[in-house]
């Protein structure tokens, strides 16, 4: 039984280290991506505008599932065809870039006016004034939301098994059946729980360091 | 030096500012008192560029804003009535970041400056605190600190003390009145009268968006000449008793 546990345990680990790409493609370049549609929300251009409203209604109101069809079955027949991995990286990215946007941009136009005129009345520049100023104050105020997002992603990130991919669920699902047991459902319930638990208290030691100056 | 040539400005209908003409000479300390919406913020804010002005001149040191606004701004350093320090910096975070970033100024030359300057304002020991961990009164004292590390000609004072509980006007005006004394040029708009008739050697009083009366502090408070400044002196010694 023990070496049975170890086994399948080594078995899902391998299937971890897809869900573990995914996650960690898709942290980085989402957040960029929030980053940048956030700032691009409140540029005040209003075609960019437009645009990035567009893009967040579409992408927050429609099921991560389908963008992830979308991606895999429904790109080719515009001539885009995109091997399992990549496709699901992408509709992550774009979605999870999505809810960055609105959460971003919630966080940066909660910062009062008064930071922006002393901002300008010290002379610095819009670009200095986001970066050193405004942007600093407001990852403490999307931290919250941005947890939430992050263990959401952690569970999202099972979606992929549906193009195929053999990530952390489908590695437990194929062991579950192989074995006619339960066990390898347990052990992959194990795993999201302390890739989850991992994830909260990172995010618990970054609030308590912001926390300094309030 | 401030020249100000028939300033207007409007916020949709409501004219705001109209037909304002001044000047303002080196080491000058002018306060500008009047009713509330009579002007006098948007006025000071006006002269940095935190409002744009409708039509008029203006020249700061002599540097025209319409044509060159940002070098005629970084003659000036303004303290708002909200200090509107930065949160997430110490004391200290909030006295190097502009000489820093604008100036590019040496950090250690810029740390030796600073340090200076809180000792000046007397929060020397509050270098590593944040504002959060600050009263009122010590936020504003590194509000006019943070200003003064850009060794600006002028200061502008948007209400300094307004916001303070009532104990805690005295420990900043007497930071101000200290500035008076070293020759920058400042402009306070005040309800602080006891300030304006004792610092300053011009009043500026302000109403419907206009300067009914530059003069001398002695002729404001001594022997007003217009009903309407005498009503608004009555009004506001009346309320201000308690705090000067």
């Amino acid at each position: 039984m023990f070496d049975y546990i170890i086994n399948v345990s080594g078995y899902i680990l391998e299937g971890s280290l897809v869900t573990f790409q995914l996650y960690l493609a898709t942290a980085v370049f989402s957040v960029i991506l929030g980053i940048v549609g956030a700032l691009g929300k409140i540029s005040k251009i209003p075609f960019l505008e437009s645009i990035l409203s567009f893009y967040t209604w579409v992408f927050r109101g429609t099921p991560l599932l389908l963008q992830l069809f979308f991606a895999y079955y429904g790109l080719p027949v515009l001539g885009i065809t995109l091997e399992p991995f990549p496709a699901a990286v992408l509709t992550f990215i774009v979605n999870y870039g999505a809810y960055f946007t609105e959460i971003f941009r919630g966080g940066i136009e909660s910062i009062g006016e008064g930071q922006y005129e002393a901002a300008k009345v010290l002379g610095l520049n819009y670009r200095q004034t986001m970066s050193r100023i405004i942007l600093p104050q407001t990852v403490k105020r999307v931290l919250p939301a941005t947890s939430n997002e992050a263990i959401n992603l952690v569970k999202d990130s099972a979606l992929v098994a549906v193009i195929g991919l053999g990530d952390l669920l489908r590695a437990a699902k194929v062991a579950v059946t192989r074995d006619f047991s339960i066990i390898p459902f347990i052990i992959a319930a194990i795993f999201y729980l302390i890739i989850s638990s991992v994830i909260v208290t990172v995010f618990r030691k970054l609030e308590e360091k912001y926390s300094v100056y309030e | 030096m401030i020249k100000a040539k028939k300033i207007y400005k409007s916020f949709g209908e409501l004219e705001v500012l109209s037909d304002v003409s001044f000047e303002v000479q080196q080491g000058e300390v002018i306060s500008i008192i009047g009713p509330s919406g009579s002007g006098k913020s948007t006025l000071l804010r006006s002269l940095i560029g935190l409002e744009e002005i409708d039509s008029g001149e203006l020249y700061i040191e002599g540097i025209s804003v319409e044509k060159s606004g940002k070098k005629a701004y970084e003659k000036m350093g303004m303290v708002f009535q909200g200090f509107n320090l930065f949160p997430h910096k110490t004391v200290m975070g909030n006295l190097i970041e502009a000489p820093i970033v604008v100036k590019d100024e040496k950090k250690p030359t810029v740390k030796a400056k600073a340090e200076k300057l809180l000792k000046k304002v007397g929060l020397y020991d509050k270098k590593d605190s944040y504002p959060a961990q600050l009263s009122g009164g010590q936020k504003q004292r590194v509000a006019i600190a943070r200003a003064l590390a850009m060794e600006p000609d002028i200061m502008l004072f948007d209400e300094p003390t307004s916001s303070l509980d009532p104990e805690l006007v005295g420990e900043v005006l007497t930071v101000i009145r200290d500035l008076a004394d070293e020759n920058i040029t400042m402009l306070v708009v005040t309800h602080e009268m006891g300030f304006a008739r004792d610092v300053s050697n011009r009043v500026f009083f302000m109403d419907h968006g206009q300067i009914i009366s530059d003069t001398i502090p002695e002729k404001i408070f001594v022997n007003p000449e217009s009903e309407r400044i005498q009503s608004f002196l009555t009004k506001i010694l009346s309320q201000n008793s308690g705090s000067q």
